[in-house]
């Protein structure tokens, strides 16, 4: 019962998190850059649930996204699987009681993410190479997310726990060995 | 640890308030608030206030507001009556940009008269930085099909890549990824108008010709090649000419017609 209310609670999320994207963050920006949150939410399906669960939740996500906004149905859902994956790599190979850590994936996934994605837009729509101009606004990107993951790390680390008890179970990794 | 929890607050409420000021600070027009004016006001203004009171107290002026139980029920009625031109002005407010909405569709239809065309409102924006395409609420049902012009009031919006019954996606003019095919109208001098991610109000104009005229201000349209705009759409118009080590190197830099961060009705060429 509580594995059902979890997967519903991350479509609601999911919809919220788009939500906040398409409407709020649009205006919401610094110096016209908008913050990439859907990172942070495969990230922490990646961490607390594995990295198989993560790279699911990246693909539905992604399809989703694409379907909606999109201009092809696919880069979006291997980028947010490939964040997935990379969650539950970090998951096995570091601690999630650090706030730094947490961050510095964040800030990792967050880079991986778009330059995979610019890559992928590049090779598949034929999008212009400006690289000057995409550093700078990764760089605001880089920096906004991580404020977020800030502002949101106690909304993390209190939930993360939860899911991951009730997800994982038997199959937890011991934290504190 | 109680000690732990209550920086871990604070820590938040300051990244929240830092965020609030980056995000204000950099999208705020420099020109138009001064922030020595600002910090000058937050100082000199309370000593004002508290000059002028003391100046009362001594002039005996305060005496002028003896007739405190009339002056409140004066006041009750008068913000009754405030809140009640409030309510108005929210209603007239509402009626005026359905107004407003309606005017700048008939315009649009009486503008592009010889097209047919089916009006559409913006729905949605993309959640990238780095791609800008839109999504509309017309779809199949209204006839709109894949490779549509997509127009607004000031001119040229996209094309339309994708349709469902009810939505379409637009890819704008500005997108990355997007190169019109264009005419500068006084010389007619071809180039192709890319977007970039840099901004979404300019486009770069490359592939200009070795003995192209083409000059500062100038208007820039369509110019109906590449089979999917049609020709005479306005674009924008030229903003600056940059030159490069080389003549083939030159590109100018256009500023797109329209507002693509304000558009909210379009208009899509079905025929």
């Amino acid at each position: 019962m509580k594995k059902v209310i979890i997967h519903l609670f991350l479509i609601i999320i999911f919809i919220v998190i788009y939500l906040l994207q398409a409407i709020f963050f649009t205006n919401f920006t610094i110096a016209g850059v908008m913050p990439n949150i859907f990172v942070i939410l495969v990230l922490y399906i990646g961490l607390y649930m594995g990295g198989s669960m993560g790279t699911i939740y990246g693909i539905i996500y992604g399809i989703f996204i694409d379907l909606w906004i999109g201009r092809n149905i696919g880069i979006t859902s291997v980028c947010l699987a490939a964040i997935g994956i990379l969650g539950g790599a970090f998951d096995k190979n570091f601690s999630k009681d650090s706030r730094m850590t947490i961050l510095l994936v964040g800030a990792i996934c967050t880079v991986i993410y778009e330059v995979a994605s610019y890559i992928l837009q590049y090779l598949v729509l034929g999008m212009n190479i400006e690289i000057l101009v995409f550093v700078r606004k990764l760089l605001i990107e880089l920096i906004y997310n991580i404020l977020i993951i800030i502002i949101i790390y106690p909304i993390i680390k209190n939930t993360g726990y939860e899911v991951e008890n009730v997800i994982k179970g038997d199959k937890i990794l011991t934290r504190y060995f | 640890m109680e000690k732990d929890k209550k920086s871990g607050i604070i820590g938040v409420i300051i990244t929240i308030i830092i965020l609030i000021l980056l995000v204000v600070f950099t999208n705020t027009n420099s020109e138009s608030v001064s922030i020595i004016e600002n910090i000058a006001n937050t100082v000199v203004v309370p000593i004002e206030n508290g000059l002028t009171y003391l100046k009362n107290k001594l002039n005996n002026n305060d005496k002028f507001f003896e007739n405190i139980d009339e002056l409140k029920t004066e006041n009750e009625e008068l913000k009754q009556k405030n809140s009640e031109l409030e309510k108005s002005l929210r209603e007239f407010e509402v009626m005026k940009t359905e107004n407003e909405q309606l005017k700048q569709q008939l315009n649009l239809a009486e503008e592009y008269g010889q097209y047919t065309t089916v009006p559409g409102m913006v729905i949605s924006r993309d959640i990238s930085n780095y791609s800008k395409t839109l999504v509309i609420n017309i779809g199949s049902d209204n006839g709109v099909k894949e490779k549509m012009t997509v127009i607004a009031d000031e001119g040229l919006v996209g094309y339309v890549i994708s349709t469902t019954a009810n939505t379409a996606k637009v890819q704008t003019i500005v997108d990355s990824a997007s190169a019109t095919s264009c005419l500068t109208s006084t010389t007619r001098d071809g180039m192709i108008c890319k977007g970039t991610i840099e901004n979404e109000s300019t486009l770069n104009a490359t592939n200009l010709a070795i003995d192209s005229k083409i000059i500062q201000g100038d208007s820039v349209e369509t110019s109906g090649l590449g089979g999917i705009y049609t020709k005479g759409i306005h674009v924008g118009t030229i903003k600056k000419i940059v030159e490069g080590t080389n003549k083939t190197d030159s590109y100018a830099v256009i500023e797109a017609a329209v507002d693509f961060q304000k558009l909210e009705t379009v208009l899509v060429i079905t025929e």
